[in-house]
C-alpha cells in the first residue's frame, strides 16, 4: 500500500520555565493512502501534537516527516502554508469557521487558494456542501446561525474542497452530542469510502470504530497498532477486536 | 498593595503596546501645547518686557524734512502737556532706503545714531553680541540682522546715498525697541562716533531727524495724541515729514509669526486630542472585550464595578501623568528651535525660562482630559453582570449582511478578504478616517503657508500693489521722467501711485495710496468687498479699520490732511497686513479735495515687459533700468525701489517658519498616523487572532494575511484622503483668514497648489499603507497550531 506520510525519529519537546517535556519520542510511522487512521491515547499522551506535526502545522524538535516523498520538516512557515493548501484538509473539534463569513464563503476562502476558476469552484463547493448534507438555504447563513453539527459538516466540506491528499481531524465530534456526532462520523466515513485518506485523533471508542487502522499513543510513543479492516455498521467482532486492543494498551 | 493599584499594575503589564501608543500620543500633544503656551506666555511677552526694560515708553514720533522751528522749547511745548516724560534727540533718518537683508533687500526707514544711543534715558540701545576687536568704522545692527538677516560680526554693511557708498564693519548686534524689526518699517543703526560724524557732515542737511520717545499721562489716547501732535508739527513747519508708532503696534508687528506658530500648534494639538479621545475610548472598549472573563471573575470574587473602573482610571492616569511630564520637558528641550524662528522675526533676544503656568496648564489639561474620557468610557463596566461577563458577555454575532461574498466578488482573493475585514471593523474605519483627515488638513494648511510665504510668496499680502520697480522723481522732472519711462520698451504699465498719511477724526492715521488710474493696478484682490473708488467723492478703506470704527460700505467718512478735510463715501474694503491694517485708497481727483495733487513729486510704478521666471534676472533687469534712470536724471531721482529685491528681504523671516511648519506638521502627521494605526492594528490582530489561525491552517501565508489587513484600512484611508483634501482645499483659506484678520487680512485667497494637495493625500495614503503593513508584522507571530490548541 502506498504511504502518504512517513516519519523518522519524530521528537517534540516543549520547554516551560526551564522544564523540558518530551511530548513525542522517536516516533516512526507511516500513514497509508485510502486509510482511515485513528490516533488514540489518554489525555496528554501527545495525540494532537503528533497530528499537527504530521500535517506541518507544528514543527517537530527532531526527526523528519515526509509527505508524499517531500520532507516537510525543512520547510519554512510560508512554504508549509503553501504545502497545506492542496495537500491537507483540517477538521477541528471547535470547528473554527470564520464567524464573519457565510457558510459558502468559508468554503470559498479555502477553495480560492487553489482554484483559479471561480465558477468551477462554486460548483464544487455546492456539490460538497450537498454531500455533507448542508442544504442550499444554509449556504448564506453565518456559522453562529447554524447548529454545531451543521457547522462541523461545513468544516468537513471546507477540509475537502481542495481535494487534499489527507484530511486531518482533531476530535471532530468532541464538542457534539451523540446524534450530531454520528452524522459527522457518517460523513467522514462516506468520504473515506470514496477513497479519501483520513487521520483522526479521538479518545472516543465509538468514533475510533470508524477507522481501519488504530494507532495508540502512550507517553509520546506509538505503543501499539491495530488493524480493524473496513468499517461495517454493527460488526461486533470488529468492535470486540478494538476493545481488546485498547484494553491491552491500558485504556 | 492596594487592590486598585494591583489591577492597574496588571493592566499596564498586559497592555504594554496600548500604553506605549497612548503615552506617545499624549507626549506629542503635551509637547505641542507646551510649545504654544511657552510662545504665548514666555516668548511673546519677552518683547513687552524688553520694551519696558529698554524704556520704550508709549510711542515715538520722528520729524524729518524741514526742521526749522523745532527748538527744544518747541518740542517741550508739543510734548510736555500730555506726557509724563519724553526724550528728544537728533540723528539721521533715511526714508524708504534699500538695505541688504536676508536673501535680498528691504526698503525701509533707517535711523542712524552715534554711540550715545547706548546711554539714553529712553529707547536705550543694548549690545547683545559684539566683536570687541573691531575698533573703528563700525556699525551695530539690530539683532534681527543676525537672526534672519544673514549678517554676522565682521561683515561689511553698506549705506548708499546719492551715488556714494559708505561701508562699515559690523561690530555687533543690538536690542532696540523701535527700529529692531523689519515689520515695524524701521531699522535703527549705531555708528562709531567718527563714522557718524562723517555721515552727519555729508547728509544732515537732507536727513537730519528729531526723534521723540514719550510716555503718556494716564487717560491720554496714543492715536489721538499722535495725530494731534502731527498736526501741531505741520503747523510749525508744513514741509516737516512725520512718522510715528505706538508701542502696542510695534509689539504686535514683532510677534505675529510667533502667534501663527502657537495657534497652528494649538490647532494640531486639538486634532491630536480628538485622536487620543477616540483611542482611549477604543482601548477601554477593547479592554472590556478582551478581559470579559477576568472582569466576571473579579466581580464574582467581590470586586465592585467601581474598583475595576478605578483601576482603568489609574492605569490611564499613570500614562497621562508620565506622558504629560515628559511632554512638557520635551517642549522645553525643543523650544530653542522654535524660539530661534520666532526670534528671527521678533529681533529680541529670548532666553528660555521656566514658566509655571505654561508648564502646569498642559499637564493639568492632559490629565483632566484623560480622567474625564476614561471615567465616561469605563462606565459600562459597572453595568456588566458577573455571570454575563463569565460567559464572555454572551456576544451575539449579528452579521446582518455577508459583505463582499467571495462567490460573487470580482475582486482578487486578498482584496475580497480585505474588504470583508473593512466592513466588519467600522469603528476602526471611522477613527482612521477622522485622524487621517485631520492630518491631511494640518498638512494642507502647512502647504498653504509654504507655498504662499516661501515657494511663491504671495506678494499682495505684503504690499498693497505689486510691481517690478518704483522710481520717484522730484516735482521739476515729473513730466519728463514719465515720458522717458513710457518710451522705454523694457517696461510697461507705468502707473502713478503716491503714498501719504491721511487722518480720520484726529484719532487714526491711514496710509493712503493715491492712484491716478485705478484700472492699472495689478493687485486685483485688493478690494475684498465692494469696489475700488471711481469718483472724486469715493474712498476704499481697509477692512480692519472699518471694523474697528463700525464703518460699512456706503457710509461717509471725514478724512483730514493738514488743515484740509473732506467727506468721502466708502465704496469698498481693502485688506492689508501693512501699517497695522490701517490703509486707504483714493483716486487722484478724490485726493485733490484735501491736497494739492498737481504739486507733488512723480511716483512711477512699473512692470517689466518681459518678466523672467528667474528672480535674479528680474532683479538685474530692474537694477539696470533704475541705474539708467538715475544716470539720466541724477539728483532729480529722489528714491527708487527694486521690488524683486525687496521681496527677497521681506520674505526672509516668513520662509524659515513656513518651511519649518511644513516639516513639523508632516512629521507629526506621520507619527500620529503611525501611532493610531499601531493601536488599531494591534487591537484588530488581537481580536482576529483566531481567524488568522484558521486562515493559516487553511494555507494562507503570513504575507497575504498582512497584505489583506493593511489593505482593509485602505478604503477609509483613501476616502479620508480624498474627502479631507477637498474639504481642506476649500476650508483652508477661510480657516487661515480667521487668524489673519488680526493682521488686516480679512479674506484670504492664498494659492493652494492642487498637485501639492494631491501629493499630500497620495503621500499620506502610501505612508499609511506601508505603516499598516509594517504594523501587521505581528500576524507573523500567530502560529495556527498554537492558536488552535490554545482555544
Amino acid at each position: 500500500m502506498k504511504n502518504i506520510i512517513e516519519t523518522k525519529k519524530l521528537c517534540k519537546t516543549f520547554s516551560n520555565g526551564g522544564v523540558q517535556q518530551h511530548v513525542l519520542r522517536n516516533v516512526n510511522l507511516e500513514i497509508y493512502e485510502g486509510d482511515f487512521t485513528i490516533i488514540m491515547g489518554a489525555s496528554g499522551a501527545g495525540k494532537s501534537t503528533l497530528l499537527y506535526s504530521l500535517s506541518g502545522m507544528d514543527k517537530p524538535t527532531l526527526g523528519s516527516v515526509s509527505f508524499c516523498g517531500t520532507e516537510i520538516t525543512k520547510m519554512n512557515t510560508d512554504e508549509l502554508a503553501l504545502f497545506r493548501r492542496s495537500n491537507c484538509g483540517f477538521v477541528f473539534q471547535q470547528v473554527y469557521l470564520v464567524e464573519s463569513m457565510s457558510v459558502l464563503d468559508n468554503i470559498m476562502a479555502a477553495g480560492l487558494l487553489v482554484y483559479k476558476d471561480k465558477r468551477t469552484l462554486l460548483n464544487k463547493a455546492g456539490e460538497i456542501l450537498k454531500a455533507v448534507d448542508i442544504d442550499e438555504p444554509l449556504w448564506n447563513k453565518f456559522p453562529t446561525q447554524i447548529s454545531g453539527g451543521e457547522a462541523q459538516r461545513v468544516g468537513i466540506a471546507r477540509a475537502l474542497i481542495n481535494d487534499p491528499k489527507l484530511v486531518f481531524a482533531d476530535e471532530p465530534t468532541g464538542a457534539l452530542n451523540s446524534h450530531t456526532g454520528k452524522a459527522v462520523l457518517d460523513t467522514l466515513t462516506k468520504f473515506n469510502e470514496k477513497g479519501q485518506s483520513i487521520v483522526m485523533v479521538t479518545h472516543d471508542i465509538t468514533s475510533a470504530r470508524r477507522g481501519n487502522r488504530i494507532l495508540y499513543v502512550k507517553d509520546g510513543e506509538i505503543a501499539g497498532e491495530c488493524n480493524l479492516g473496513k468499517y461495517v455498521t454493527g460488526d461486533k467482532e470488529r468492535h470486540q477486536k478494538l476493545n481488546d486492543f485498547l484494553a491491552k494498551m491500558g485504556w | 498593595m492596594n487592590k486598585t493599584l494591583l489591577l492597574t499594575k496588571s493592566n499596564l503589564r498586559k497592555n504594554r503596546g496600548t500604553s506605549v501608543g497612548l503615552f506617545l500620543l499624549m507626549v506629542i500633544a503635551t509637547c505641542l501645547i507646551g510649545i504654544s503656551l511657552l510662545i504665548f506666555m514666555d516668548c511673546y511677552p519677552s518683547v513687552s518686557r524688553e520694551a519696558v526694560r529698554l524704556k520704550g515708553g508709549d510711542g515715538y514720533i520722528s520729524i524729518t524734512g524741514d526742521l526749522e522751528g523745532f527748538t527744544d522749547e518747541k518740542i517741550a511745548e508739543l510734548f510736555e502737556d500730555d506726557t509724563d516724560s519724553y526724550y528728544a534727540y537728533h540723528d539721521l533718518k533715511l526714508s524708504n532706503h534699500p538695505v541688504a537683508f536676508g536673501n535680498g533687500e528691504v526698503v525701509i526707514s533707517v535711523d542712524i545714531c552715534d554711540d550715545s544711543a547706548f546711554e539714553r534715558p529712553m529707547n536705550t540701545f543694548e549690545v547683545i553680541t559684539e566683536d570687541s576687536s573691531i575698533a573703528d568704522n563700525y556699525v551695530y545692527l539690530p539683532y534681527q540682522f543676525n537672526t534672519s538677516g544673514g549678517f554676522k560680526t565682521g561683515d561689511v554693511f553698506e549705506i548708499d546715498n546719492s551715488g556714494k557708498t559708505y561701508s562699515y564693519t559690523v561690530k555687533g548686534f543690538t536690542n532696540v525697541v523701535y527700529g529692531g524689526c523689519n515689520n515695524t518699517a524701521l531699522f535703527a543703526l549705531v555708528l562709531d562716533n567718527d563714522s557718524y560724524e562723517t555721515l552727519w557732515n555729508d547728509t544732515h542737511e537732507e536727513f537730519e531727524n528729531i526723534n521723540v520717545i514719550y510716555d503718556l499721562k494716564d487717560g491720554v489716547k496714543n492715536g489721538e495724541f499722535r495725530i494731534r501732535t502731527f498736526n501741531e508739527i505741520l503747523k510749525v513747519s508744513p514741509l516737516a515729514v512725520t512718522e510715528g508708532y505706538d508701542i502696542d503696534g510695534v509689539i504686535s508687528n514683532r510677534t505675529f509669526i510667533g502667534l501663527i506658530i502657537a495657534v497652528s500648534f494649538l490647532v494640531a494639538t486639538s486634532l491630536i486630542i480628538v485622536a487620543i479621545a477616540m483611542m482611549l475610548a477604543n482601548s477601554i472598549s477593547n479592554y472590556i472585550k478582551e478581559n470579559m472573563k477576568t472582569l466576571g471573575a473579579l466581580k464574582a470574587i467581590g470586586y465592585t464595578g467601581k474598583d475595576i473602573k478605578s483601576s482603568l482610571v489609574v492605569w490611564f492616569l499613570v500614562i497621562a501623568v508620565l506622558s504629560s511630564i515628559i511632554g512638557i520637558v520635551l517642549a522645553y528641550l525643543v523650544m530653542p528651535v522654535f524660539a530661534s524662528i520666532v526670534i528671527g522675526q521678533m529681533g529680541v533676544p529670548y532666553v528660555e525660562s521656566f514658566n509655571l503656568l505654561a508648564t502646569l496648564i498642559p499637564i493639568v489639561y492632559v490629565i483632566l482630559f484623560t480622567l474625564v474620557v476614561t471615567v465616561i468610557c469605563a462606565n459600562k463596566i459597572s453595568k456588566i453582570l458577573p455571570i454575563v461577563a463569565l460567559r464572555e458577555g454572551v456576544e451575539s454575532h449579528n452579521f446582518k449582511k455577508n459583505h463582499v461574498a467571495l462567490s460573487k466578488s470580482s475582486l482578487s482573493l486578498n482584496a475580497s478578504l480585505a474588504m470583508k475585514t473593512f466592513f466588519s471593523n467600522m469603528k476602526q474605519n471611522v477613527i482612521t478616517f477622522i485622524v487621517l483627515g485631520f492630518m491631511v488638513f494640518c498638512c494642507v494648511i502647512s502647504l498653504l503657508l509654504y507655498e504662499n510665504f516661501s515657494r511663491k510668496p504671495k506678494l499682495d499680502i505684503l504690499t498693497t500693489e505689486i510691481c517690478a520697480g518704483v522710481v520717484t522723481s522730484d516735482y521739476d522732472t515729473r513730466e519728463e521722467v514719465l515720458e522717458y519711462l513710457e518710451n522705454r520698451s523694457d517696461i510697461k504699465n507705468i502707473r502713478e501711485i503716491i503714498n501719504m498719511n491721511v487722518y480720520y477724526n484726529d484719532e487714526e492715521s491711514l496710509f493712503c495710496y493715491i492712484v491716478k488710474d485705478l484700472s492699472k493696478m495689478n493687485n486685483k484682490n485688493l478690494c475684498y468687498k465692494g469696489r475700488l473708488p471711481e469718483y472724486d467723492n469715493e474712498i476704499a478703506v481697509s477692512g480692519s479699520f472699518a471694523k474697528a470704527y463700525g464703518f460699512g460700505i456706503g457710509d461717509e467718512i471725514k478724512i483730514d490732511y493738514g488743515d484740509n478735510s473732506y467727506d468721502y463715501l466708502i465704496t469698498g474694503f481693502i485688506q492689508t497686513t501693512n501699517n497695522s491694517g490701517r490703509e486707504a485708497i483714493l483716486s487722484y481727483k478724490a485726493a485733490d479735495h484735501i491736497m494739492d495733487i498737481d504739486n507733488i513729486p512723480g511716483w512711477y510704478w512699473f512692470d517689466l515687459t518681459n518678466e523672467s521666471d528667474d528672480v535674479d534676472e528680474n532683479i538685474d533687469e530692474v537694477n539696470r533700468i533704475i541705474e539708467e534712470c538715475e544716470d539720466k536724471y541724477g539728483n532729480h531721482i529722489i528714491s527708487t525701489m527694486n521690488f524683486y529685491k525687496m521681496i527677497g528681504g521681506a520674505m526672509t523671516t516668513f520662509q524659515g517658519i513656513s518651511v519649518m511648519m511644513l516639516i513639523v506638521m508632516c512629521s507629526i502627521s506621520v507619527v500620529v498616523i503611525a501611532l493610531i494605526l499601531y493601536l488599531l492594528i494591534k487591537s484588530l490582530v488581537y481580536h482576529k487572532r483566531r481567524d488568522y489561525g484558521i486562515y493559516k491552517a487553511l494555507g494562507y501565508t503570513s504575507g497575504s494575511l498582512m497584505l489583506q489587513t493593511a489593505m482593509s484600512f485602505m478604503p477609509s484611508v483613501i476616502a479620508s484622503a480624498i474627502v479631507f483634501s477637498i474639504v481642506s482645499y476649500n476650508v483652508a483659506n477661510p480657516y487661515i483668514s480667521m487668524f489673519m484678520r488680526a493682521f488686516g487680512l480679512m479674506k484670504c485667497d492664498f494659492a493652494i497648489p492642487v498637485p501639492g494637495v494631491v501629493a499630500i493625500a497620495a503621500g499620506l495614503t502610501v505612508v499609511s499603507f506601508f505603516l499598516a503593513l509594517l504594523q501587521t508584522r505581528r500576524i507573523k507571530k500567530i502560529e495556527a497550531y498554537n492558536m488552535l490548541v490554545a482555544e
